[in-house]
């Protein structure tokens, strides 16, 4: 950071532009903010320069000055990114310096869009940087499920087409070995293996956004791989076993058998082994199970929703009436 | 209005089942005295929203003059662009989300007609603003001319357009099928298509249909499934599965819940009494968890969410819009 830049014969040629804080009017009783000195000086440079447009290293070293006082300034950002290209800067050396200003600030996301900018431009970026995945895990040591990363990442494997790196699925899968609960992790494997690829329009799951295809077919793949299918589901049992009341695992295996056009009752065996008689060792299993005889055994799905609305959730108690009641009249 | 959190913590204790209306108000009214604190300018970049989180508030609270209504509109009209948007505060660049909350204060204190009078094109150059950020290929809004896309923009473009009346000037099928894609395996919706659902992100797409009048694309019993699953055993809800409960996703969730009439899917008790637990009971605001320091975000939310449940002793707030009830139904008898 510059000592002062009124002083620095480097910025002599500029006027710097004062904040117009509406305080002149007598308009802003609301509004008038007490800056630090430094801060002030720095950003009222910062106008002037972005007036002016100028794209030069003073001007990129002012940006960087600026953003060590407050990297939530979402306008310097953008500037930034602009001059960097413009003088054609090593992307890779900024990369490695906006890695430290993310472990900072760990919520950030301006620097996850300009990340993006950056690594969009092909002509630096033909392929991804081979470190990223090393920072990206970097980043989730720090908090696994930060979405602005997560979001990111996704970014990362369309843009890169990445679905069957291995290293993504390495990282998933090491992610989820941590913390089997991480459904940020579940959600980004779940697209690696049966999210669009890049000959149609990304989507939280195939044909999401297709108008011409009905709810219940959405989320289903055209072709479907009956062998990865059968793996994905056996690595969703693993991690249920390891943790029956997780929520995760079990929505990821629903997802599956949707993407494979399959039933839930293909599992009835094995979600049976979560409920014997009144030992209970998993509410999903319960509700699973509510889903499979909903399909013809009545009395017994009535059974299971109850247990769930008396026992184990009752904090949804109306949802599970809802529920009992759509099932019709039974006996 | 400061942003600043604190000083206040929240009380935590369960047995205090009372909103302390007059705490509440009086923090809020208080937060512009705290300028000199070092947080206040670090903050500066939600300022505008910080206007709209705390009137709201106040209106919420049955105070709506809490705040000086002439210096209200004076700040947002400072706050405006050339380009007819708004920025977060005097001097920054324009961005969906300031003007979004730009109009909505308008709209709270009666004063969209400032627009034409004093402000800078009138409300069509603000819609323009608004509707230039639309991706005319796939219906996505960004949230200034750098690009980053993310459904609040969505829902904040159609939200402050249909205030304005100006909804004409956006590709509404496109929007409502980029949503969509945005619909997950587990029924919920991301930030973008293929992000991980998120209570927040889901606020922000069923209220973009519900304002698009497109709710009937929403497998509602599925979405309310996903929805109702994220209260907890101690009754706040969470955001995503697996994460703690914070008093703000009383509102995304709640309201979400209303949009698509599940919200009696939760119990209701539970979840005003663990938002309770997060107010300041002397100092007043909400933080978003017992113990913890209390902000106007979370006092906003925390408000919002609890009228929502219908607490005695506050204003009705509209699930759309997060806003009084009352100020939308005379936004759109004008």
């Amino acid at each position: 950071m510059a000592e002062s830049y009124a002083n620095d014969p480097e910025w002599a040629n500029i006027t710097p532009i004062e904040l117009d804080d509406g305080s002149e009017s007598g308009a802003m009783p609301l509004a008038t903010i007490a800056y630090p000195t430094e801060y002030l000086e720095a950003t009222s440079y910062l106008r002037a320069v972005m007036a002016a447009n100028e794209m030069s290293e003073r001007a990129l070293k002012l940006t960087k000055d600026v953003i060590s006082m407050n990297p939530a300034h979402y306008t310097v950002w953008i500037y930034r990114a602009k001059i960097l290209l413009a003088l054609d800067k090593d992307i890779l050396e900024e990369l490695n310096w906006l890695n430290g200003v993310s472990l900072k600030y760990l919520k950030n996301y301006q620097i996850w869009h300009h990340r993006q900018v950056l690594i969009s431009s092909k002509t630096h970026f033909p392929t991804m940087p081979p470190k990223e995945p090393d920072f990206l895990m970097e980043m989730f040591a720090q908090d696994s499920k930060n979405y602005h990363v997560w979001t990111y990442r996704h970014w990362l494997v369309r843009h890169f087409k990445l679905w069957d790196s291995p290293r993504e699925l390495e990282d998933v899968e090491a992610l989820i070995k941590a913390d089997v609960r991480n459904n940020s992790a579940w959600n980004h494997r779940y697209m690696l293996r049966f999210g669009p690829r890049d000959d149609v329009p990304d989507a939280g799951m195939v044909n999401a956004g297709n108008a011409d295809i009905s709810p219940e077919e959405k989320g289903r793949l055209p072709v479907v791989d009956e062998d990865s299918v059968d793996a994905e589901l056996k690595y969703a049992q693993e991690q249920i076993l390891r943790a029956p009341e997780n929520r995760s695992s079990w929505w990821y295996a629903r997802g599956v058998l949707r993407a494979a056009g399959r039933g839930l009752g293909e599992w009835e065996e094995f979600v049976g082994r979560f409920v014997d008689g009144n030992v209970v060792k998993s509410s999903h299993a319960v509700e699973w199970l509510a889903d499979v005889y909903g399909e013809g055994e009545k009395g017994k799905a009535v059974e299971m929703l109850t247990m769930l609305k008396e026992k184990y959730d009752p904090i949804r108690k109306n949802y599970w009436d809802y529920r009992i009641q759509q099932l019709g009249e039974v006996a | 209005m400061a942003l600043v959190s604190g000083p206040g913590r929240a009380g935590g204790i369960s047995s205090d089942q009372e909103l302390h209306i007059s705490k509440h108000v009086a923090y809020i009214k208080n937060l512009d005295t705290r300028k000199d604190e070092l947080e206040y300018w670090l903050t500066e970049h939600l300022r505008l929203n910080g206007v709209y989180w705390g009137l709201t508030a106040l209106h919420l609270l049955g105070h709506p003059d809490a705040l000086p209504r002439n210096e209200t509109i004076d700040f947002v009209l400072s706050c405006q662009k050339d380009n007819g948007g708004f920025g977060a505060a005097p001097g920054h660049d324009a961005h969906m989300l300031y003007t979004v909350s730009a109009i909505q204060i308008l709209v709270t204190v009666d004063a969209v007609d400032e627009l034409e009078k004093r402000g800078l094109g009138g409300k069509q150059k603000v819609g323009a603003f608004i509707a230039s950020l639309q991706n005319k290929e796939d219906g996505s809004f960004m949230g200034d001319q750098w690009g980053e896309t993310d459904t609040r923009f969505l829902y904040g473009a159609l939200n402050a357009l249909s205030l304005l009346g100006l909804l004409d000037l956006v590709d509404i099928p496109k929007a409502v099928s980029y949503i969509q894609s945005c619909e997950n395996f587990d029924g919920a919706y991301g930030v973008t298509p293929g992000a991980e659902s998120h209570s927040g992100q889901v606020f922000t797409c069923v209220g973009a249909l519900t304002i698009a009048g497109r709710l009937d694309l929403v497998n509602k019993d599925r979405l309310g499934a996903w929805l109702s699953e994220r209260q907890i055993d101690k009754g706040g809800f969470n955001g995503r599965p697996e994460k703690l409960p914070d008093a703000c996703y009383a509102w995304w969730v709640g309201s979400s819940l209303a949009m698509i009439d599940r919200l009696h899917w939760i119990d209701g008790k539970k979840l005003a009494s663990f938002v309770l637990q997060c107010q300041d009971p002397e100092a007043g605001g909400f933080a978003d968890r017992p113990g913890n320091m209390v902000d106007v975000y979370h006092t906003h939310f925390g408000i919002a969410g609890l009228s929502l449940l219908g607490l005695e002793g506050l204003q009705e707030v509209d699930p759309v819009y997060c806003m009084p009830k009352s100020v939308i139904a005379r936004c759109f008898a004008k």
